[in-house]
C-alpha cells in the first residue's frame, strides 16, 4: 500500500511554545488514523501545517509523494487535502445549498461566471451527510450543533478530497449526534475515504479507525492498533492522567 | 427570476417616462443621483461584497475622470475613444490600489486606500499642472450631450446598464464566491479557492465602473476641480449610499445614492454649510443601527408584510 500523506519530523514554534516538536506520522490510501491526545498536544496544529495555514518551521510534508509545504492552501486542496474545523465555521449568511456550492466551485474564474450552480450535486453531497432536501434552504443560524458538524463535512466533502482531516466532529454533540455522524463516517470509510480524526470521545473513535497515534507535547508517543495505543503505558500517563 | 427581471424592467420604464413629468431643475438632481449610485455600485462591488473596505475610490473615479479630460481637452482625443483609454488606466490604478491589499487587512487596508486618494490630490496639483490643470482644475471639457433631458437618459442607460451587468454577474458563482470572501475567507481558501484572484477580479470590476462613472461625469460636468473630487465627504457620500441602500445587493446602492442625493439636496436651503453632512451622517447612522442591511431590507420586509407574506426572499437582487 502507498501512503497517502506522511509527515516527516515537523516542527512548528509558536514563539516559545513548541507546539509540534519532530512529528512524523503517514496514512495510507483508504486508511483511518486516530490522532489522539490531551488538550493542547498539538492535534489542530497539525492539521493547521497540513492546509497550509500555518507553515512549518522544518520538516516535509508529503502527499502522493509530492511535498506540499510550499503550496498556498487552495492548491493544496486542489491536491487533495480538506479539514473541518473544531469550531464550525459555516458562510453565516448562506444557506446550506450555498455553503455547498462554494466547496463545489471550480478554481477558474471564467467557469465560476460562465456555468451554474449543480443544485442536483449540493443535494447529493446535502443527503450523503444525512441532511433532508428541505435543510437545504435552511440557515447556519437555524441549524443545531449535530447539523452545523454536519455542515462542516458537506462542505469539505464537496472538495472532493483524498484525505479528510477530522477536528472533533463529535464536540457539542448529543449522543443521538454522535450515533449519526459515526454511523456516517463508517459508511464513507466503507466508500473508501482516507481519513485522520481527532476526537476526545475514544470510545466513538475506536471501532472508526484502523490504526492510532497518541501524541503529547508535539511528539508521538504511541502508535499502533487502537487498543494496543489504549494500553500503552505512556499513552495511560499522559492521556488519562493514571 | 422572472418576477425581478419584471421588477428590473418596470423601474425601466419608470424612469424613461420621468422627463415627462418632472422639471429640469428635479433632473439634474436625479442626473447627480445616477452617478453616485454608478459610484456607489462600483464601491459595494470590492467592498460590500469582498468586506475590504475602501476609503480611497476617489482616486480611481479621479482616474477615469482626469485621463479621460486631458486626453480630450490637451490632446484633441475624442471622446469616443478617450473614454475606453480612461477606464483602461483606472482598470491598471485600480490594480496598482489593489497591491497592498495583498499583505494587508481590515482597517489598515481603509488608511492605505484612504491615503491612495490623499496622494492622488496632490500629485494632481504638483504633476504636470500644465495637463492637469492644477488647484483649479480643468474647465471647458467637451461635453458628450447638451441640455437635461438627453443627460438625465444618458446618465439612466449608463447607470442601468452597469447596474445590470453586475447584478447579472453577482448571481453567477463567482458571486456567490465574493459574498463568501466577506464571511469568512479562510474557509473560500479552504473550499480551494485563490482568494487572492477572486479579490483582484473583483477591485477590477470595481475599477471598471469607477473609471467609467468617472470619465461619463467629466464629460457631463464640462469641468473637475481636484478639491471637489479628492474629498473626504465625497468618499463618504458613496459609502455611506452602499451602506443605507443595502450592501452587497445591487439595487441598494441605487436606492441609497438617490436617497442620499435628495436628502443632501433638500437640506440644502436649511442648512448650506457644511453641517449638512454632519446631518446626514446621523440620519445614516439611526438608519445603519436600526437596519444594517438598509433601506433595501426595509422595502423588503414591507413588501413581504403588504403581501402577506407570498413575496418570500428577494435573492440577491
Ligand atoms: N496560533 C497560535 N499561536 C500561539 N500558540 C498556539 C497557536 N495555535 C496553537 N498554539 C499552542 O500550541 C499548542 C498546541 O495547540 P493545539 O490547538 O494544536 O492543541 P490540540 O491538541 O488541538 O488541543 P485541543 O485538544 O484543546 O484542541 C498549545 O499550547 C497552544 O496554546
Ligand atoms: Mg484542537
Amino acid at each position: 500500500m502507498s501512503s497517502l500523506l506522511v509527515l516527516d519530523n515537523v516542527v512548528k514554534r509558536f514563539g516559545g511554545i513548541v507546539a509540534t516538536n519532530g512529528l512524523s506520522f503517514h496514512v495510507d490510501r483508504g486508511e483511518s488514523l486516530a490522532l489522539i491526545g490531551p488538550n493542547g498536544a498539538g492535534k489542530t496544529t497539525i492539521f493547521s501545517l497540513i492546509m497550509g495555514e500555518h507553515r512549518q518551521n522544518s520538516g516535509t510534508i508529503k502527499l502522493n509523494g509530492e511535498e506540499i509545504s510550499n503550496l498556498p492552501t487552495h492548491k493544496r486542496i486542489q491536491k487533495g487535502v480538506a479539514r473541518t474545523y473544531q469550531v464550525p465555521r459555516p458562510f453565516s449568511e448562506m444557506d446550506v445549498a450555498g455553503n455547498i456550492r462554494v466547496g463545489m466551485m471550480p478554481d477558474n474564474l471564467w467557469q465560476m461566471i460562465t456555468r451554474g450552480a449543480d443544485p442536483d450535486g449540493e443535494l447529493a453531497i446535502a443527503r450523503s451527510v444525512g441532511f433532508r432536501d428541505a435543510d437545504l434552504s435552511r440557515k447556519p443560524s437555524e441549524l443545531s450543533m449535530g447539523d452545523l458538524r454536519k455542515l462542516e463535512l458537506a462542505r469539505t466533502l464537496a472538495t472532493r478530497p483524498e484525505v479528510m482531516l477530522l477536528d472533533e466532529v463529535f464536540a457539542g454533540l448529543t449522543v443521538g449526534e454522535i450515533e449519526q455522524i459515526s454511523h456516517l463516517l463508517a459508511e464513507k470509510r466503507k466508500q473508501g475515504l482516507t481519513y485522520i480524526i481527532v476526537s476526545h470521545d475514544l470510545r466513538a473513535l475506536e471501532p472508526l479507525v484502523d490504526r492510532a497515534v497518541a501524541m503529547t507535547f508535539g511528539k508521538a508517543i504511541a502508535e499502533g492498533s487502537f487498543s494496543d495505543v489504549m494500553d500503552d503505558e505512556a499513552v495511560r500517563s499522559a492521556y488519562l492522567g493514571q | 427570476m422572472p418576477r425581478l427581471l419584471l421588477a428590473w424592467a418596470a423601474f425601466a420604464v419608470i424612469m424613461l417616462l420621468l422627463p415627462q413629468v418632472v422639471s429640469p431643475g428635479t433632473l439634474r438632481i436625479i442626473i447627480f443621483a445616477n452617478f453616485l449610485a454608478i459610484f456607489a455600485m462600483s464601491w459595494d462591488f470590492i467592498s460590500g461584497k469582498t468586506g475590504y473596505i475602501s476609503f480611497g475610490h476617489p482616486f480611481l473615479i479621479g482616474i477615469g475622470a482626469y485621463t479621460s479630460a486631458i486626453l480630450s481637452y490637451r490632446f484633441g482625443v475624442p471622446v469616443s475613444l478617450s473614454i475606453p483609454l480612461a477606464v483602461l488606466a483606472t482598470m491598471i490604478g485600480g490594480t496598482l490600489f489593489f497591491l497592498p491589499a495583498l499583505r494587508i487587512k481590515g482597517t489598515y487596508f481603509a488608511l492605505v486606500t484612504l491615503a491612495f486618494m490623499e496622494l492622488m490630490y496632490q500629485l494632481v496639483q504638483v504633476i504636470r499642472p500644465d495637463l492637469t490643470g492644477g488647484t483649479r482644475g480643468i474647465s471647458g471639457i467637451k461635453t458628450i450631450l447638451s441640455g437635461a433631458v438627453p443627460n438625465f437618459y444618458l446618465s439612466f442607460g449608463l447607470m442601468f446598464a452597469i447596474a445590470l451587468a453586475l447584478w447579472l454577474l453577482s448571481r453567477t458563482r463567482i458571486g456567490t464566491a465574493l459574498d463568501a470572501i466577506s464571511m469568512n475567507e479562510e474557509a473560500v481558501s479552504g473550499s480551494g479557492l485563490n482568494t487572492t484572484r477572486l479579490k483582484l477580479f473583483a477591485f477590477m470590476v470595481s475599477a471598471l465602473v469607477a473609471g467609467l462613472g468617472g470619465a461619463f461625469y467629466a464629460h457631463y460636468l464640462g469641468s473637475i476641480a481636484p478639491r471637489a473630487l479628492f474629498d473626504i465627504n465625497f468618499v463618504f457620500t458613496i459609502i455611506v449610499s452602499a451602506l443605507i441602500g443595502g450592501s452587497s445587493t445591487v439595487i441598494g446602492p441605487i436606492i441609497g445614492a438617490y436617497f442620499m442625493t435628495f436628502l443632501l439636496e433638500y437640506l440644502r436651503p436649511v442648512l448650506p454649510g457644511s453641517e449638512r453632512y454632519l446631518v446626514y451622517g446621523l440620519i445614516a447612522l439611526v438608519l445603519y443601527v436600526y437596519q444594517p442591511k438598509g433601506i433595501m431590507e426595509l422595502l423588503r420586509k414591507l413588501g413581504v408584510r403588504a403581501g402577506g407574506g407570498r413575496t418570500g426572499r428577494a435573492g440577491n437582487v
